[in-house]
């Protein structure tokens, strides 16, 4: 690789060595490598937002409006990239899940059926809950599955930190699920306030 | 990885600055009902003032007469919405990125007419200058951005190097585009949109030195936002943002206007009479400001089969009737702050943005909702436009606050229609900008040639119940059995919140990619016509100008010349009466003609009739009690009722807000 501004050896910066130009990121680079972290689980959030705050400031497309349009593209490429990875690591689910795309450890096979069976009945049980405009039986849910997600966290760590990759992709192939479910909780609580919205609305047509 | 196949469709444009144009950048707050610009200048963001009449706000106002003419601002506000309620359109920003469908929702209460929507057309179109025009949000906008380009340049000398536009917060992307291309087409080389919440952030940020987690509760004309910002070490980063873009100070006048028109015992819709409607809304916005600082405000209302009747509210009465349209906004707090993870207690301040703030009951319902005093030490009308300014300095690379960084993001989730109906999101709610996602599609059916590629942007689950963006198609793909072809759909968030979207694919070996055409913008070859159009049309609105400029001032002059005679009969001669008459019938004749010359001299005309009655009335206003005040003062008090002789000077020394389309502004 040469560099798009002095045509020399860039080395593997950000910035030319040479001219200081902003290099176009490695799209294979991973994101503990983008902030500049070890690869592992157990990290220093507030060191890493500072990293991110500190990258941004750099790399951020403003810092480049005036520029060649190819430090533009990079500007946009690289901070793209640097938002994918703060994004991905300061949640501890994707970290996790991350750190073990690394490893290459697929999390795509079988699901075993009783996980399968007992989600699917709690959706369901959910989806009727919510029909029902059951609210206080939605949220009775969500408590419950809030703190099966924090258990299976819990077991994440462990195992990550035991080196066991199949006992943690056990563990985020459920909470996966668990996700899903929360998420649909997320979409009820969302309508809530929509509805409260609407509840709001209505009234001021009808007037006091 | 996500990221990869990004990195292939982004291309950012040519540097776009001209060294000459360095250090005229300017930030440019679009608003619902004004809309102002700024620019930092001695390292101070500044507001731009109109040198003629020393005032930072251009009223949000457009007015369109026939030949092309437009008038732009308070003249159009003030003294031609009232004549022509039609034909000047105000609160053009609630229509911006709107669909025919959409405006009908926002409808109930306006003196618009709307042109027939084109099948397929997916922009909404005023009716205007009589019916012979019809113009979209787009080109009305714009209009404004032309006035404040003219003044910024007549301010920094020269042409601009370049604007930050505001927006605000929960605009879609629809609405974003629309604002973006309003901009292109007033000759604005737009460096960038940004979120006005956090401009306003970025405003008190840098002039108070503060550090924290802040909420900016920003209560506009037309649109509600609310941001919750972490600022540290120079880095403004929004953790979310809510709102709602059809919720407004608009909104309160028209809870007003329903009770004025009860009280008169007119129907709702003001019987689709525009100038009803024009006038009540007034009424009822002028019974809204005055009851800030007033505990009781009253407005005459001229009634449709003549006479007048007068309207009185107390606050508390006016309160029960804006209140439940002011609930409204607490959902999306709440929703807010439960996104960036916070309760209101752990903020350090909640920021006051937007003219509808300085209503007592909003502020009081902002203290309950966080449960603390809110801060509005900088004008609320201002600091929009001024943190716009200091990005704009920062952008155009004049700054010296290289430490300054603002991280916005998505307002509202991104995604795909999927079989069913059912939305599938690429980018959530809340992700920083700029950001992207892949996401790889397959077919449904065997034999399947062609993707239908549907954009979508909202929190619901169904197509349905979302915004939708755009739609194309990708064809040409070989007959294949179902599920074997891979379509793989990116998105790409650019830094002022724009999307674009490809898809391609992927098995076949033979690439196909398609860039999306924004559904709710313009496309290149639209902006380029609309300009040309302005060129062509820049003869005859000369023409036009002069027209409207003489019917406007036949009418103001003709209204002052019935006020003052029914103001002091008994000062009318039988030969002033039949003359000043004889006049005032020959210029109402005239002035719905098309012939300049022909009012101009009917002005003078009644001009000369009135000559003696005009004396008098000053003879007796210095008379009576006004003696020993400068005679300025009381040249002033009377020329209020009087018709005046000095029209040259007059017509130019107005400075009327408004400009023709003008031959510059290409690039």
């Amino acid at each position: 690789m040469i560099c798009w501004s002095c045509e020399r050896a860039p080395g593997a910066g950000i910035a030319c060595s040479h001219c200081g130009a902003i290099l176009p990121p490695n799209a294979k680079a991973d994101f503990f490598a983008v902030l500049g972290v070890e690869p592992r689980y157990d990290l220093d959030l507030a060191d890493l937002e500072g990293r991110y705050r500190d990258l941004s400031r750099k790399l951020h497309p403003d810092r480049f409006a005036m520029a060649d349009p190819r430090a533009r593209r990079a500007s946009l490429q690289r901070s793209v990239q640097l938002n994918e990875a703060w994004r991905t690591l300061k949640d501890p689910f994707r970290r996790a899940e991350y750190l073990l795309s690394l490893a290459g450890v697929s999390l795509t096979g079988e699901v075993p059926a009783p996980l399968l069976m007992e989600t699917l009945e709690l959706r369901e049980e959910l989806a009727d809950a919510r029909a029902a405009g059951d609210d206080r039986k939605v949220q009775a849910m969500a408590a419950a599955m809030r703190a099966r997600v924090a258990a299976a966290m819990r077991e994440v760590a462990a195992g990550l930190a035991a080196g066991d990759h199949s006992r943690v992709a056990a563990e985020l192939v459920a909470l996966r699920y668990y996700r899903r479910f929360m998420d649909e909780v997320a979409v009820h609580d969302d309508a809530q306030e929509t509805t409260a919205g609407a509840k709001a609305a209505a009234a001021e047509t009808r007037g006091p | 990885m996500a990221v990869e196949a990004l990195f292939e469709i982004a291309e950012p444009g040519q540097s776009r600055v001209k060294e000459a144009c360095k250090g005229r950048a300017v930030g440019i707050d679009l608003g619902t009902t004004n809309s102002l610009v700024a620019a930092v200048q001695a390292g101070q963001p500044v507001s731009l003032r109109d040198p003629a009449t020393d005032e930072v706000i251009v009223p949000s106002v457009v007015h369109y007469a026939g030949g092309g003419l437009v008038i732009v601002g308070a003249e159009a506000r003030d003294r031609l919405a009232p004549i022509h309620p039609r034909d000047t359109i105000a609160s053009v920003k609630r229509f911006m990125g709107r669909g025919p469908g959409d405006a009908e929702a926002t409808r109930r209460l306006t003196p618009y007419a709307f042109a027939p929507a084109a099948a397929g057309d997916p922009m909404v179109r005023f009716s205007v200058a009589g019916g012979t025009r019809a113009v979209t949000p787009i080109e009305v906008s714009a209009e404004i951005l032309r006035v404040l380009r003219a003044r910024a340049e007549e301010a920094l000398g020269g042409e601009l190097a370049g604007a930050v536009i505001t927006v605000p917060a929960y605009f879609d992307d629809g609405q974003r585009q629309a604002t973006r291309d309003a901009g292109r087409l007033a000759g604005l080389e737009v460096l960038r949109l940004i979120n006005e919440p956090t401009a306003a952030a970025l405003a008190y940020g840098l002039d108070k030195q503060a550090e924290g987690t802040f909420a900016v509760f920003d209560l506009g004309g037309g649109t509600f936002d609310v941001s919750i910002l972490k600022l540290e070490g120079g880095v403004f980063e929004v953790k979310s943002t809510g709102g709602d873009s059809a919720l407004g100070g608009d909104d309160f006048d028209r809870a007003i206007a329903g009770h004025i028109l009860s009280v008169l015992g007119l129907p709702q819709d003001a019987g689709g009479d525009a100038r009803l409607a024009r006038r009540v809304l007034d009424a009822a916005r002028a019974i809204k400001e005055r009851l800030t600082d007033s505990a009781r405000a009253e407005e005459t209302v001229e009634l449709p089969g003549g006479g007048s009747r007068t309207v009185a509210l107390t606050r508390e009465e006016m309160e029960a009737l804006v209140g439940p349209v002011l609930d409204r906004c607490a959902a999306p707090v709440r929703r807010a702050l439960k996104d960036a993870g916070l309760d209101a207690a752990s903020l350090s301040g909640v920021i006051l943005v937007g003219g509808a703030t300085r209503m007592p009951l909003v502020r009081r319902f902002v203290e309950h909702l966080f449960g603390r005093t809110p801060l509005s030490d900088i004008d609320p009308d201002q600091v929009v436009a001024l943190g716009a300014a200091v990005q704009a300095d920062i952008l155009a690379g004049e700054g010296t606050r290289d430490d300054v960084l603002l991280l916005d993001v998505v307002p509202l989730s991104l995604g795909l229609e999927t079989m069913g109906g059912v939305v599938e999101k690429l980018v959530p709610r809340n992700s920083t900008i700029p950001c992207g996602a892949t996401q790889t599609f397959t077919t449904y059916a065997d034999k399947q040639t062609g993707f239908d590629v549907h954009v979508v942007q909202g929190e619901r689950e169904m197509v349905a119940e979302c915004r939708s963006l755009a739609r194309f198609k990708l064809t040409g793909i070989p007959p294949m059995p179902a599920g074997m072809a891979r379509l793989e759909v990116t998105f790409l968030v650019d830094a002022d919140g724009l999307l674009r979207v490809t898809a391609r694919e992927e098995t076949t070996g033979k690439e196909a990619a398609i860039q999306v055409k924004p559904s709710y913008g313009l496309t290149d070859e639209e902006v380029e016509r609309m300009l040309l159009d302005s060129f062509v049309h820049a003869e005859e609105d000369v023409k036009a100008r002069l027209l409207t400029e003489q019917r406007v001032e036949a009418e103001r002059i003709a209204a002052a010349a019935r006020a003052a005679m029914a103001d002091s009969p008994d000062l009318l001669s039988d030969v002033d009466r039949d003359g000043i008459g004889a006049a005032l019938s020959d210029l109402d004749r005239l002035k719905v003609g098309s012939d300049h010359g022909a009012i101009r001299a009917a002005i003078e005309r009644l001009d000369a009739a009135s000559k003696d009655f005009a004396a008098r009335r000053m003879n007796r206003a210095l008379d009576s009690g006004l003696r020993g005040r400068g005679v300025a003062e009381v040249e002033a008090k009377v020329a209020e009722t009087e018709p005046r002789s000095d029209l040259a000077s007059r017509v130019s020394g107005e400075g009327h807000a408004g400009h023709p389309h003008s031959g510059h502004g290409h690039r």
